[in-house]
Parts: structure tokens; sequence; C-alpha cells
């Protein structure tokens, strides 16, 4: 909890957080002055993993940036896939086939689960909870040996192409993943939150921590379960429909508290969503091919395009500038955690080092999407 | 009034009722016809180029349209810089765009001289400017004036270059 | 690497060596060190499915000072070198090193012409013992690495080698 306390600037000192720090989920540095056990200026450094996407992507075909889409953010790689695909498809004017967007919309949907199950152990882990890491591994080891059958891979995926994706899903995927929703639907009480949502000792570690207002959100541009968290019903899916998300029925989870625990309860039944979202795609699949027409040597018309996706940290957005040549001639990629840790700064100011730590967790950050 | 009619009557206000051009829809988006294009507000056919409104203006006017689209209730989502080395010219790409179900995007662009980039900083508008001016900084070495931390953010402190212009080469 | 470093005594004790080295070999403690994607699937090496503690490798230390085997689970970029190198300085001897992952044996994807930022490889800061490819490599190819790695410190292999196919 934050507690208001008369924070003696002269008394301070500096406490160095990073980068190499379990609690940071990777290299994130951040500079604390600290007043005992209160932070009274918290300063993140950012670029320890900044390995050059938008040189790398000025650099190359259209084509070839798609393999480092996925290792912006590794762990829901496909909707960063899916995010380059849908911007270049855009500038290109590339058709895709329907029965490819669903396939796309399944991977992307199972992904989101994984993803969010991966936070959900190391968020814990921060916490100090070690069994449920174990838990979420052993239910994101089924998603990602569904995920391998079709993309070949385990974790960053190269899967979608201008024009659909790469392999068609077969039968097995299909009975694979109406398993999976099974087996998590029937965990999901029990295991997670039996065990641990409703346990006293989370709640009292993360219930009214890292208070986020609805214009803080606004000011820093955050987005995701982040400002969901914070009331604010925003999600690409629904407010900027692309793919085929309009044609199925889910609820964008919205919380009013404001605090960590609201974070966790979104991104929670956000995975129900995504079951929800999955098991309707599976029903309504259509036939057809997966790959649509698209040249080999993409040439799109020279302008400026954007396009945005939801991915489970919140909205993904790519600025391409075309020039008419076969080289995007700039990218600007818009990370979701880079504007929602931005606001880390200003909130965690007062807090104690510990809840502050909390609620780094709660923001679900992926460093090498932060850092590009 | 939808707040893109809006949005767009409160930017056309920023510029003389000359300049302002309403052209039709998707045949300005070329990159050839925006240099001569005047500053002012243009519609933008969004499912082509993902942004409704597209708003060219002078470095000095950047401050007037974030104020303008802070009081609508737009947010910050992302600054780009672009290295028009062919003109000698930088780009600056500010997109806005909303938080509630009312989708509208802006994209304002501003050009400035490559060989001494400087704009006025954003960061009394938005507190999310901070850090994107500090990456447009790092990659371009835009100068944000009167921006209260302009230093590197993903590069070493220690860097001497800026790495996305585009005659740059390790 | 490994304990050739170490300064030999006057007296030897060859026996105790060759059971300290075993000891080491079925008991290394990797540093809790994920950088960029391999870190995931470090991760999952650790988790339930693969179980890295089949191995004696399952008790990931935060602190360098704690840790014989350092897994350079990811890229090292110029800003995070000065810090790695630490690191790795930190590690009291033996130690070792897992080079894990395409970027931490050769910089991987990021070794492009353009490349202003990404050092390219763990090798060039400081000696590395096993490489395991991959962008990222799978768990059962990092337990093949921590396999390997236990075959350099006692010079035998403990685990029958799987051949595929």
């Amino acid at each position: 909890m934050t507690v208001p306390v008369n924070l003696r600037h002269d008394e301070t000192f500096v406490l160095n957080l990073g980068p190499q720090h379990p609690a940071t989920h990777g290299v994130l540095r951040v500079k604390l002055t600290m007043d005992g056990e209160y932070i009274v200026k918290a300063e993140p450094v950012l670029g320890y993993v900044h390995r050059m996407h938008e040189k790398m992507a000025e650099a190359g075909t259209f084509a070839q940036f798609m393999p480092n889409t996925a290792r912006m953010d590794y762990l829901h790689a496909l909707a960063f896939n899916h995010g380059w695909a849908l911007v270049v498809e855009k500038a290109a004017g590339i058709e895709v086939p329907e029965r490819a967007e669903y396939i796309r919309v399944i991977t992307v949907e199972l992904n989101r689960i994984a993803s969010h199950l991966l936070w959900w152990a190391a968020f814990l882990l921060d916490l100090g909870g070690f069994t449920p890491l174990l838990y979420a591994f052993d239910d994101r080891e089924k998603i990602i040996d569904l995920l391998e059958r079709v993309t070949g891979s385990r974790l960053t995926y190269c899967y979608m192409r201008f024009g659909g994706v790469c392999n068609d899903i077969d039968d097995e995927f299909i009975s694979g993943t109406r398993a999976f929703i099974k087996r998590l639907r029937s965990r999901m009480p029990r295991l997670y939150h039996d065990l641990v949502t409703h346990n006293i000792i989370l709640i009292k570690r993360i219930k009214d921590i890292g208070i986020v207002s609805k214009e803080q959100c606004r000011r820093y541009g955050a987005t995701g379960p982040v400002c969901r968290g914070s009331g604010i019903n925003y999600d690409i899916r629904k407010n900027e429909p692309y793919s085929v998300y309009p044609e199925f029925d889910f609820d964008v989870p919205v919380f009013d508290e404001c605090d960590s625990m609201a974070r966790y309860m979104v991104r929670m039944h956000e995975m129900e969503q995504s079951l929800r979202i999955i098991e309707q795609a599976l029903d309504k699949l259509p036939d057809g091919p997966v790959m649509g027409k698209a040249p080999k040597m993409l040439k799109p018309e020279a302008g400026y395009y954007y396009s945005a996706v939801e991915t489970a940290r919140g909205s993904f957005g790519h600025r391409l500038v075309c020039d008419g040549g076969k080289n995007p001639y700039k990218v600007k990629l818009r990370s979701p955690t880079f504007s929602n840790l931005s606001l880390f700064g200003e909130v965690a100011e007062g807090m104690l080092l510990a809840d502050a730590l909390a609620f780094m967790g709660s923001l679900d950050l992926v460093i090498p999407e932060i850092d590009r | 009034m939808d707040i893109l009619e809006e949005t767009r009557v409160r930017l056309a206000e920023l510029f003389s009722e000359t300049s302002t051009v309403e052209t039709p829809v998707a045949d300005e988006t070329g990159q050839e016809e925006v240099a001569p294009r005047k500053p002012g507000v243009m519609v933008l056919d969004s499912a082509r180029t993902g942004a409704h409104l597209d708003v060219l203006c002078s470095p000095d006017q950047v401050v007037d349209v974030a104020q303008i689209m802070d009081g609508n209730g737009f947010f910050l989502e992302a600054i780009s810089g672009v290295d028009w080395i062919d003109k000698q010219q930088l780009e600056v790409i500010y997109d806005y765009t909303r938080q509630d179900e009312q989708n509208c995007r802006v994209m304002t662009r501003t050009f400035i001289s490559r060989t001494e980039p400087a704009l006025p900083t954003l960061t009394g508008v938005f507190p999310a400017a901070d850090w994107h001016e500090r990456e447009t900084f790092d990659f371009y070495g835009v100068h944000f004036q009167n921006h209260p931390n302009l230093i590197r953010i993903l590069l070493p402190e220690d860097a001497d270059f800026h790495p996305l212009l585009k005659d740059f080469m390790p | 690497m490994g304990t050739e470093n170490v300064p030999s005594s006057i007296v030897q004790f060859a026996q105790l060596d060759k059971l300290l080295n075993l000891g080491r070999a079925n008991s290394l403690w990797p540093m809790t060190f994920g950088l960029a994607c391999c870190a995931i699937e470090m991760m999952c090496t650790g988790g339930s499915r693969y179980d890295i503690s089949r191995f004696g490798a399952e008790v990931f230390r935060p602190s360098p000072r704690q840790s014989d085997v350092m897994i350079v689970a990811g890229t090292i970029n110029k800003k995070l070198e000065l810090a790695v190198k630490t690191l790795y300085d930190q590690m009291p001897e033996p130690k070792w090193v897992i080079a894990m992952g395409n970027c931490a044996i050769s910089g991987g994807p990021f070794k492009v012409k353009e490349n202003y930022n990404v050092v390219e490889g763990a090798d060039k800061l400081f000696p590395v013992d096993v490489y395991i490819p991959g962008c990222p490599p799978r768990p059962e190819a990092l337990l093949e690495g921590i396999m390997t790695l236990e075959e350099k410190i006692t010079g035998k292999r403990r685990w029958p080698r799987v051949h595929a196919g």
C-alpha cells in the first residue's frame, strides 16, 4: 500500500536495480532514489537489449523483416507477426483468404493464452510463489506443442505470410485445441483461482498496490491490460476491428479498481475470452486456401500506413512509410510496454520497494519489446 | 458532430482559411505529392492508410496541435522520425488516437532541417512524449527544445552517432 | 575454461580432484540470467516437463557469487557488455559458460552489415565452454548442453548419447 510519508529528499541514497535482477524479467535497470524503504524517485534505464529492429527493417525487404517481429515480443510472437502482415497487406493491397484469417486468429489467441500463463507464472515467482510456475508451464507446454505442429517452432514463430499463413491446420491440431480448451477450463477454477487468486497472501500483496488512474493511462498512452485494469474499455480487437474479430462474440474484461489486482484479474479473464474466440473460430472455420495471391517482390505505393493489433500487452502499432521501393523506407514500431513502463516512475513515487516490484510485475514487461 | 469532424474543425482553425486543403481521399497519400502540399488538415481513407486525419503543420505548431488533441481526449501513441535524405529534410510524425469507442487516428507531420534538427517539446502537454522524444533524439538527433531530460534512452550514454539516419553506417 | 585456470597446488590429489569434479558436474548451479528470447526456453527447461533437476542443475541462483555456470541466454549488446563481463568476473572459480542460442554464439540474426549495437558472440568477452545453436534452442538442446558440460568437467559421459533418427 502506498503510505503517505513525508519523504526527506535530503537524506536519500541511490539503489541500482538491475540490469541483472530476477524481478525485472530480463535486463531492465531502474535507478531508485530511496528514503529508507520508500522510493523517492524511480528512473527506468532502457536499452540493455536494444537490437536495432528498425534499422534492420530498412535494410531488408518486407518479407525479410518477418522473423524480426517474432523476436521483439517473443511471448506473443504471433500477434507481432500478424501486425506486420496486416500493415504490409494494407499497403500493398493484398487480399487474405478467409480461412487464413481464421487460422491467424486461432493461433494468435492460443499464443495470447500462453503469454498470459507465462506472465502469471513469472509474476507469482516475483511475489515469492514457485509452485504456480509449474502448473502454468504444464499448460503452456500443451499450447506450444499445438503451435509447434503448425508453425514449426516453439517460441519465435514466423508463421504468417503476406496473403495468408504458411501451413494449413490439420484435424489433429483441431482436436488437440479442443482438448486443450477443455483441459484449461477444468484446471482454471481449482488450480488457478482457488490456489492463487483467492489466496489471502496474494490479495494482501497486490490489492491497492500501484494505483494507475484513468487520466494517467491517457497521458502516458498506456494500453492493454494496464488501461483495462483502470476502467478504460479499450481493446483494438473491439475498438478498431481488424482481421475476422468482428465475427466472434467475446467480452473485453474491464476492472475499475486501478490496482495490480485489477490488472491481474483482467489477464485471468482474458484467457477465458480467448478460449471463447478459439472455440467459435474452430466451429466456424471455413474451407478454402490458406494463401492468397501475393507478388513475390512487394513494392507498395509510396505513402504512410498505420496498423495496430492488440497483443497480450496492449496496442502494438506499425507506422510504415513507403517510398515505392522494395524495402520499407521507415518502420516505426510502437510497442505497448514502452508506453506502459513510462508511467512507472510517476506511480512508484512514495511506494515501498517491495510493492513497487509487485507493481512492476503487474505491468507484464517484456524487455526486448521495450528496447526493440 | 462526431469526433472526427469535431477534431478536424478544431485543427483547421490553426491554419489560415486559404491554406486548408480538403482533398478527396486516397489520391494524395503518395510521397511525391506530399512535399508540395500546403500545411493543413486532410481527411484520409482510413481503410487504406490506417489514419483518419493527416495534419501537416510547421514545426512551431506541434505544441498547439498537441494541446488541441489533449483537450479533445486523445493520447499520444508514438513519435517517429523519417529521414528524407534526398530532400535534406527530417520528418517527425506524431500519432494520436483515442481510448474510447470513437475510433479516430490523427497523424501529425512536420518537416525540419536535417542539418540542425530542432523541435519544441511536447512533454508539457503529454508526459508520454518524454520517452518518445528521447528515442527520436537517440535515433535521429532531433533536439527537442526545453525537454527536461534529453539524454540517450536506448543507445549507450557514450554513443556519438544517430543510427537511423540514412547515411549512417557503422 | 573450467578448472585449468585454478593454480594447481604443489601437493596433488588426483583422486580427490576427480571426486570433486564428479560432484561439480552433477550439481551445476546456473545463474538466473535471462537476456532475451532464449531465457524463456531456459525457464521451460526448468519447468515440470523438461525438468532440469534430473541433472542436478535446477538451483538457479540470482547472484553470480553463488553460481557455477553462466548460461548466456540471449543477445548481448554494447550497453550490456560491461554488466555481463562484471557478472562473469564475480563468479567464483571454477566457473563455466554456456552460450545458449545464436545471439550468444555469433550475434545470430543481428550479425548484419548495419549492426551498430550487438556484440557478436559471448566469446568476444570471455571464454565459452559449450555452444548451443538454435534460435532459440529447444529445451532438449539445453539439457544436451549441460550434459556436454558435465562430460567436459569429468571426462566421461554419464548419460548415453541419443542419436536422431
